[in-house]
């Protein structure tokens, strides 16, 4: 009965070890961030010192216009970049689809900018967008245009792009994954059947593709709502509130403003927004399997 | 004869006593006490880096420094400041830091410091320090709080501290005859009448970036300009006349300053004056070195100092860095010798001929000091007329700066009417304090 009971538990007692580094690690800051963002709390004080609100923190959030709009600048960001990068990633992926001599170099120069720091990225693109020496606008000038005003009038674009140029590698190495497992029998296939380049590409590749790409858009959209080094080198927020995400508006609340709980309350609106997104991607994923599933055994029935 | 004698030798021990008594090391306690510093990466603090060797010569007091970029270092502090057992003996803070460290009873009250004959130098004359930033740096408690004041006292000394003057490019002043402005409609005609004389020059760069850079900005005119964030009441006055001309002088600065001028921050702001793409610079005093240093500057030698513009009245801005010592520091003796070392009239001297900032009136008048820096007259001068209520400092500034930083940058990019932004930051302001408890007594 003993040796029984030892037997059940020996399982148990070999994951012990990962799972209390686990709690310690990831369970203990989340649960200390919750339980700040229920308190009044400033950084001069411990946490134990800071008055209980309840909810008022996320409330006054709620109705805040600063937050609300931060909150619109992520989300127009975030889907704005990702469905940028997914266009010219899986473009590029299809067009550099093929046997090209150099390919290896090739791929290795197109994935760089992601290897780049981010502080090291927004300083580059900022003095590249700088209105009087900055490389485009000294090329327009040459050309015979106006300069643009790249960080005042137009900072949220110039942010844009400055993301979809560091992140589009990202898509385009998956997307050349994706592309490259593709079953070849089946483009043979359409290929025999007469199936223009075109066509292959609307008909069979793409549907292929699409779980790969639908995991590969929600994960560069979660990365995309948690941006802020480049930001915060490049604009720091500005013009106004135009460039102020979420995750620049939590690092102010907390170092500028002082509000410890505040900033702990937006960190847990922002990481809800996330966890919707993550189950969304599981979902889809789940989905994906079963229909995979489902057509796998037609197959075999038919 | 032998009394005679006998007289003379106990006139020769007392007089060697004496001597001894005189040349007692006050320091001797604490020789080989190693202390530690937190000071920010500045002009002015790197100047002190190169004169605390001579504090160790003379002192026998070693000091480590960490030196941290100056907005990361309120970050630190606070983190350290918390602790029970802190890691800095001496710390040097920001202006707006004050309110908060003081509030939070972080640091140490220098009142038993300077009562304590072993501590305290007679020749130390604190008279000499300069009025306005000992009130604004170092002061607490009195009026409004921050302010000097009958109930106010003492928990730091300013070092580091800085005012606002116009720098001129005296070339530019001289081919078109222009007359250095002395009033703020001088100043703003001048500014925009520039980019006409010399195509493609900006009349005066700002700072203007959302957010702490454009506040700033703002502030500088307003108090000469006659306005203030509160009145004596706690009730936002930032959208009266003054508070609207203030802004209007911002945007016609920003309007006629170089390109791209809107989302300029400090460095941008000072870069385009040191490249010769604008006339006139008007902020801190800090950047005097840089500017004649032909390594960063292509103006050295062409640049002229002259007194902020007077609006209304004299207000030029007070800010830059007071030290303190925080309570749970180890060694707050050994800490109040290197602070009063560093502040008197000798290592203020001494950190003056390095290229930093000085903090009393002495070492601006100093032959020495306005030999080797000329513009140290005009910048004593501007001294005296530093507005020690020149922004408030109480601890949800943070919050209302950053809100009329970033609404004024809406009206700067996105020509938001003035009056109905500075309306907005009002009521903002209102909210913010009336949750603080500033109406509790209304």
């Amino acid at each position: 009965m003993r040796a029984q009971t030892l037997n059940r538990a020996t399982p148990y007692m070999f994951m012990a070890p990962a799972a209390i580094i686990m709690a310690i690690a990831l369970l203990y800051p989340l649960g200390y961030m919750i339980y700040g963002s229920f308190r009044d709390w400033n950084p001069s004080q411990s946490i134990g010192e800071s008055e209980f609100v309840g909810l008022k923190n996320y409330i006054t959030l709620f109705f805040d216009p600063a937050f609300r709009e931060s909150l619109s600048v992520t989300l127009t960001f975030a889907f704005v970049v990702v469905a940028a990068e997914m266009v010219l990633g899986v473009g590029l992926a299809l067009l550099l689809d093929r046997n090209i001599r150099g390919m290896s170099v090739l791929r290795t120069l197109f994935i760089l900018p992601m290897m780049i720091a981010p502080v090291v990225v927004g300083l580059m693109w900022r003095y590249m967008y700088h209105p009087t020496v900055g490389t485009f606008n000294t090329m327009l000038k040459s050309w015979g245009f106006d300069g643009i005003d790249w960080l005042g009038q137009n900072a949220l674009l110039s942010v844009i792009i400055a993301d979809v140029w560091q992140w589009t590698p990202f898509i385009f190495i998956l997307a050349l994954a994706a592309l490259q497992s593709l079953p070849r029998s089946a483009l043979e296939a359409a290929r025999i059947d007469g199936a223009t380049a075109w066509q292959q590409i609307i008909h069979i590749k793409l549907p292929l593709m699409m779980p790969v790409l639908i995991v590969t858009g929600l994960l560069r959209l979660i990365d995309a709502f948690k941006v802020l080094e480049v930001i915060l080198v490049m604009t720091e927020g500005g013009p106004g509130l135009s460039t102020e995400i979420v995750a620049l508006r939590i690092s102010r609340t907390a170092t500028e403003f002082r509000e410890l709980g505040v900033a702990a309350a937006m960190s847990n609106y922002l990481l809800m927004l996330l966890l919707l997104l993550t189950v969304a991607m599981f979902a889809i994923t789940r989905l994906q399997e079963a229909r995979a599933q489902r057509a796998a055994r037609q197959i075999q029935e038919d | 004869m032998l009394k005679v004698l006998r007289q003379a030798s106990l006139g020769v021990v007392s007089a060697l006593a004496l001597t001894t008594a005189t040349l007692a090391n006050p320091y001797e306690e604490y020789a080989g006490e190693t202390l530690i510093v937190n000071f920010p990466a500045h002009p002015h603090f790197d100047a002190v880096m190169k004169i605390l060797p001579e504090f160790t010569k003379e002192t026998g007091i070693e000091v480590e420094v960490d030196q941290l970029p100056y907005l990361k270092m309120r970050e630190r502090q606070t983190l350290e400041l918390a602790q029970d057992e802190g890691e800095y003996d001496l710390i040097a803070y920001v202006v707006f830091s004050k309110a908060d460290y003081v509030y939070a009873d972080q640091l140490e009250n220098l009142a038993r410091y300077f009562m304590n004959p072993k501590l305290a130098d007679p020749a130390y004359d604190a008279d000499d320090l300069i009025d306005g930033y000992v009130y604004n740096i170092g002061f607490a408690g009195g009026n409004k709080g921050y302010l000097e004041g009958k109930t106010g006292s003492l928990f730091g000394i300013p070092y580091g501290s800085e005012t606002s003057v116009l720098g001129y490019r005296k070339d530019i002043f001289d081919k078109h005859g222009l007359k250095v402005p002395e009033t703020y409609e001088e100043l703003l005609e001048i500014a925009c009448k520039i980019p006409e004389l010399e195509p493609g020059m900006g009349g005066l760069s700002s700072r203007a970036a959302s957010g702490h850079h454009a506040s700033h900005a703002f502030l500088l005119h307003l108090a000469p300009l006659g306005g203030r964030i509160f009145d004596d009441q706690w009730n936002p006055i930032v959208n009266n006349e003054a508070g609207v001309q203030a802004a209007n002088a911002l945007k016609t600065i920003v309007d006629c300053g170089p390109e791209g001028a809107a989302s300029f921050g400090f460095g941008e702001a000072l870069g385009s004056f040191l490249n010769g793409d604008t006339a006139m610079f008007l902020d801190t005093t800090v950047v005097a070195g840089q500017i004649n240093d032909p390594a960063k500057s292509q103006v050295v030698g062409k640049v002229g100092w002259a007194m902020h513009p007077m609006g209304v009245r004299r207000g030029s801005q007070t800010g830059g860095f007071g030290i303190g010592i925080p309570k749970n520091a180890e060694h707050k003796e050994a800490a109040f010798l290197l602070m009063q070392w560093l502040t008197s009239k000798h290592g203020d001297k001494l950190v003056a001929m390095q290229g930093g900032n000085p903090s009393r009136f002495s070492t601006h008048a100093d032959p020495d000091v306005n030999e080797k820096f000329p513009h140290m007259g005009t910048f004593g001068e501007a001294l005296k007329h530093a507005d020690p209520d020149w922004r408030p400092i109480i601890p949800v500034w943070g919050k209302i700066n950053a809100d009329l930083g970033t609404t004024l940058s809406k009206v700067l990019t996105e020509d938001l009417d003035v009056q109905e932004a500075l309306d907005g930051v009002a009521e903002r302001t209102k909210a913010v304090m009336d949750e603080a408890g500033y109406y509790t007594w209304q």
